[in-house]
């Protein structure tokens, strides 16, 4: 019961739209975001978009830069052909010095594209372990899939005492990588990885998936998916008789799956914020955060507030200094600073262009999750 | 244990395969109109009954009679306002192919930008398993299936065989000449073939949505089995379509038992490809062929 | 502006040469395939492994793509053989369901979902093409070529025997016409020419993957063949360049949502089918009726 045909534009379709309509004024500075807009997981985008506009209104009212700045988005849908599509059309046409990515199959597609035009190209969302090494102009702003599977492995195997995983993972490079972190760490830490039941990724039926898993009796699922899929596969598992715990990686970090009653209880790891810190920059996200969407900020949108912020300290140097604002300029002013402060305390980039972060485990409790460690 | 779970899921999602190309099977024997937007009234009825009964809150009587009555109108409106004028000048087969298709990119699109392109699920407590054995699961709406099945089956059955228009259309199936020697209207009598075989994709569209969800595009999957169920159980022959929808049901919940899910539409469509090679007549059809 | 008009016009030339190599088959020998992304597919990841693995040669990887693709075009020609209207159908259905499936699977040569990266440019005469201009010239060459082989067929006795087998099978075969392989011989060489669209696509983008060789695809070319004018020859052409200037129009138009622009050109095209269908089934261009007459 796969559908193989997709609820997609046509590809030549998303192409020709995606490149259409572009138009910059003089006193004005453009960035893009080339983010999941349409489809299954534009509810990803919702959410990242949250954490851009704010850090953009923020960015705008203390005059950061001389110009205001502006960002164009662009949909990506989650999948790397239109992402690629959409990459090229901010790069050639529109010209931006930087953009912002999400989700590691796009990131993966578009990396190219950023590493050939020389353009500064930032993930907050995707976490695949291999976006850390897609060259110099890649940079990550979120700690990567490894750090969340060896936060979760020796917590799930040694204080929770469950051993046996089965990991359900969609067919695409996120999959890919949460199966190869699993195979290694899960030894590693005195467990065993039981099952690894692959699924497409617009597979919508998964009751004999449901009966798989449960063939190998496993003491918890690993799901590796993302967006409405995830909720899918939660309620099916449910209603086929698995009733083992589900854990997951910080894909589970929307409201969809908070708001599904199949999904509470289930475990997920994300990088650790203080939202009560009284540090000023993550005091000013928080306030402004609550203020302006009515609901207790999110690690998501605090990534890309981040990297919008982040885009305006670099810029900001730049022009202090009287140098153009190119995306070779950009690299060379992070590697020059280093060390930055910004929602959650200060980043440090690694060489390869991305964070460190302390990790956390979190609980679905249907208001908005709580840590459990 | 494993086998026995995925051929009790098989047979769930079998029973609905099967209505839904009896009806595709019963349209295209008796109109030989090729009525690809069949999967698009299976969506449109899925989403119906959503939109009363998840969103609105309707009862779910209400729901389902308006999901009815929608899946029948839709399939005679389409005879009535696109194959009607379409067969009047011309009619050749591709000719009626294309605006089928078309109806069915239309409606998909429609559905997308109405309720949003991801997945919408039913909630109902029917689709919670209980366990039959150990290790055995099968949720309520597995009985449920079989038994709109049989019932719709045994309805049809003697529609076709008890009354005049049910005669009609098989007279219709075999010889359009013959309809119209006797003086009855094969326009009118596919209004019928068309309202009948619309109304038996309801049962298929409504347990779909409660255990694997609705999604746009679901309606090029049930059109594609559909048109496989047909073909592999032999063009023209109502039981072929049912013997063909079960298996393929069957088939894509028992390849799981060795391949990945990803394999399993195509291995549906390797045994279609290998049919059309090997014996175009399907099961129980007559060779249709040059 | 330039920039996106460039764009616009390269991806025009390569959708039309899929239309052409299309229309061919379809118009022609009314073999009617919804199979079509398939052989686009395989031209795609055929030149990008050659360029990646042996050279970026346009006219070495184009013969490859071409050549693989007009092998494996032996599949389709089978039913076309054996079976006509609903069945072809359904057994090219199943042909590109396959297809798809092994594109996403078959990871070491596709790469799945994750693609194809980092394609290089192509090189004509020891010669990397990354400029845009350079790279349209090249689109439209190849696009005058397609156009002229199709054309010269279509207009010498292979074209009228085709015609024939459109016609009437039974006729064509009475004359003496040997339907096996003059049907076998038109669907080798529509994948052929269509594997040229691959190559380029992949080296345009630099980046392929299963995403656009899928069903949707398939159903997209028969659409712009359909709309234009099957068994034309500018039909297929005019067909291409509307469905593809109908989202750039779109999105001039303000008031329609950014995220349902894809949306709403399918509509529009699904939309057309059926009226044109109802009212001029042989398309814009063409007056004839489509597929054979009753």
């Amino acid at each position: 019961m796969l559908t193989r045909s997709r609820a997609l534009a046509g590809f030549a379709a998303a192409a020709i739209a995606a490149f259409a309509a572009a138009a910059a004024s003089a006193d004005e500075i453009t960035i893009g975001a080339d983010l999941p807009l349409s489809g299954p997981n534009a509810q990803y985008g919702d959410t990242f978009s949250q954490g851009v506009n704010l850090a953009i209104a923020d960015i705008n009212a203390d005059h950061m830069l001389s110009k205001t700045l502006v960002m164009d988005y662009e949909d990506s849908q989650a999948l790397p052909q239109p992402g690629v599509v959409a990459a090229n059309k901010l790069v050639s046409v529109v010209r931006v010095p930087y953009m912002l990515s999400a989700f590691t199959s796009v990131s993966k597609a578009i990396a190219p594209v950023a590493e050939r035009s020389k353009t500064v190209a930032v993930n907050g969302g995707g976490v695949g372990p291999d976006l850390a090494e897609l060259g110099d102009y890649f940079w990550n702003v979120i700690p990567l899939a490894n750090y969340e599977v060896r936060a979760m492995v020796p917590y799930l195997v040694n204080e929770r005492k469950l051993k046996r995983f089965a990991l359900v993972y969609v067919d695409d490079p996120l999959g890919d990588a949460i199966l190869k972190e699993l195979r290694t760490e899960l030894p590693k830490a005195g467990g065993e990885l039981v099952g690894e039941l692959k699924i497409p990724r617009d597979a919508e039926q998964f009751a004999g998936i449901a009966a798989r898993a449960r063939e190998v009796k496993p003491d918890v699922i690993y799901i590796a998916s993302f967006g409405a899929q995830q909720s899918q596969i939660i309620k099916q598992f449910r209603d086929n008789g698995v009733s083992q715990l589900i854990a997951s990686y910080s894909g589970f970090a929307i409201p969809a799956i908070d708001q599904e009653p199949e999904a509470k209880g289930a475990l997920y790891t994300s990088q650790r914020m203080d939202w009560e810190s009284n540090d000023p920059v993550t005091k000013r996200f928080v306030t402004e955060f609550k203020a302006k969407y009515g609901k207790a900020p999110n690690y998501y949108g605090a990534n890309y507030y981040n990297a919008v912020m982040l885009f305006a300290i670099l810029a900001q140097a730049l022009e202090k200094k009287g140098e153009a604002i190119t995306g070779e300029n950009l690299l060379k002013e992070r590697r020059a600073i280093g060390t930055f402060n910004l929602v959650g305390g200060k980043m440090e980039f690694q060489p390869n262009g991305s964070v460190i972060m302390p990790m956390q485990i979190n609980e679905v409790d249907g208001k908005g999750g709580h840590i459990v460690k | 244990m494993l086998f026995l779970q995925l051929l009790v899921n098989g047979i769930q999602v079998g029973a609905l395969y099967a209505l839904t190309a009896v009806g595709f099977s019963l349209i295209f024997g008796s109109t030989r109109i090729f009525h690809v937007a069949h999967g698009a009234t299976f969506t449109l009825a899925g989403y119906v009954f959503y939109e009363l009964y998840s969103v609105a809150g309707e009862p779910w009587i209400a729901a389902l009679a308006a999901a009815t009555a929608g899946a029948g109108i839709f399939g005679v409106l389409v005879d009535r306002l696109v194959y009607a004028p379409i067969q009047r000048h011309e009619g050749s087969f591709f000719t009626v192919f294309v605006a089928s298709f078309g109806i069915s990119i239309v409606v998909q699109n429609l559905v997308g930008t109405a309720f949003g392109r991801g997945f919408v699920s039913i909630s109902s407590p029917l689709s919670r398993s209980v366990e039959l054995a150990p290790g055995l699961y099968a949720p309520p709406t597995a009985a449920i299936s079989v038994l709109a099945a049989v019932v719709c089956f045994v309805g049809l059955h003697f529609f076709l065989t008890r009354t005049h228009i049910g005669m009609a259309l098989r007279a219709l199936s075999e010889n359009p000449d013959l309809v119209r020697v006797f003086g009855l209207d094969p326009r009118r009598l596919s209004s019928y073939a068309f309202a009948l075989g619309s109304l038996l994709v309801v049962p298929g569209a409504l347990l779909t949505g409660a255990t694997a969800g609705l999604s746009p595009a679901l309606g090029n999957h049930v059109m594609l089995i559909s048109l496989a169920a047909t073909i592999v159980g032999g063009v023209g022959s109502l039981r072929g379509a049912a013997c063909g929808g079960l298996l393929l049901g069957l088939a894509e919940n028992l390849a799981l038992w060795h391949l990945d899910p990803q394999w399993s539409e195509a291995v549906t469509f390797v045994v279609l490809f290998l049919f059309i090679i090997f014996r175009p007549a399907g099961f129980f059809g007559r060779v249709v062929t040059q | 502006m330039i920039a996106y008009a460039m764009n616009l016009a390269t991806l025009i030339a390569i959708n039309a040469i899929l239309a052409i190599t299309l229309n061919f088959i379809m118009g022609y020998a009314g073999i009617f395939s919804l199979a079509h992304a398939l052989f686009f597919g395989v031209g795609a990841y055929t030149a990008a492994w050659i360029a990646m693995h042996v050279s970026a040669d346009f006219f070495l990887t184009v013969s490859g793509a071409a050549l693989l693709a007009s092998l494996l075009s032996l599949a389709l020609a089978l039913p076309a053989l054996r079976v006509r209207e609903v069945y072809f159908v359904a057994a090219s259905l199943g042909l590109q369901v396959l297809g798809s499936t092994v594109f996403a699977e078959w990871k070491s040569v596709t790469g799945g979902i994750g693609g194809v990266i980092g394609i290089p440019p192509a090189e004509l005469f020891g010669i990397p093409l990354s400029d845009p201009h350079a790279f349209l010239a090249l689109a439209l060459a190849c696009l005058t070529f397609v156009i002229a082989v199709t054309y010269g067929l279509v207009r010498s006795s292979f074209g009228r025997s085709l015609t024939a087998i459109r016609d009437s099978e039974s006729a064509a075969a009475a004359y003496g016409k040997n339907v096996a392989l003059i049907k076998t011989l038109a669907v080798v060489v529509s994948s052929a020419l269509c594997a040229v669209a691959g190559a380029l696509y992949a080296f345009y983008l630099s980046f392929i993957n299963v995403e656009s060789f899928v069903l949707d695809t398939s159903i997209l070319l028969m659409a712009m063949v359909i709309i234009g004018g099957t068994g034309t020859v500018l039909g297929p052409i005019i067909g291409t360049v509307l469905l593809l200037l109908l989202p750039a129009g779109l999105s001039y138009l303000s008031f329609l949502p950014h995220t349902e622009i894809g949306s709403i050109q399918q509509m529009i095209y699904g939309l057309a089918m059926v009226v044109l269908m109802i009212f001029r089934p042989g398309g814009l261009v063409g007056g004839r009726s489509l597929g054979e007459r009753k």
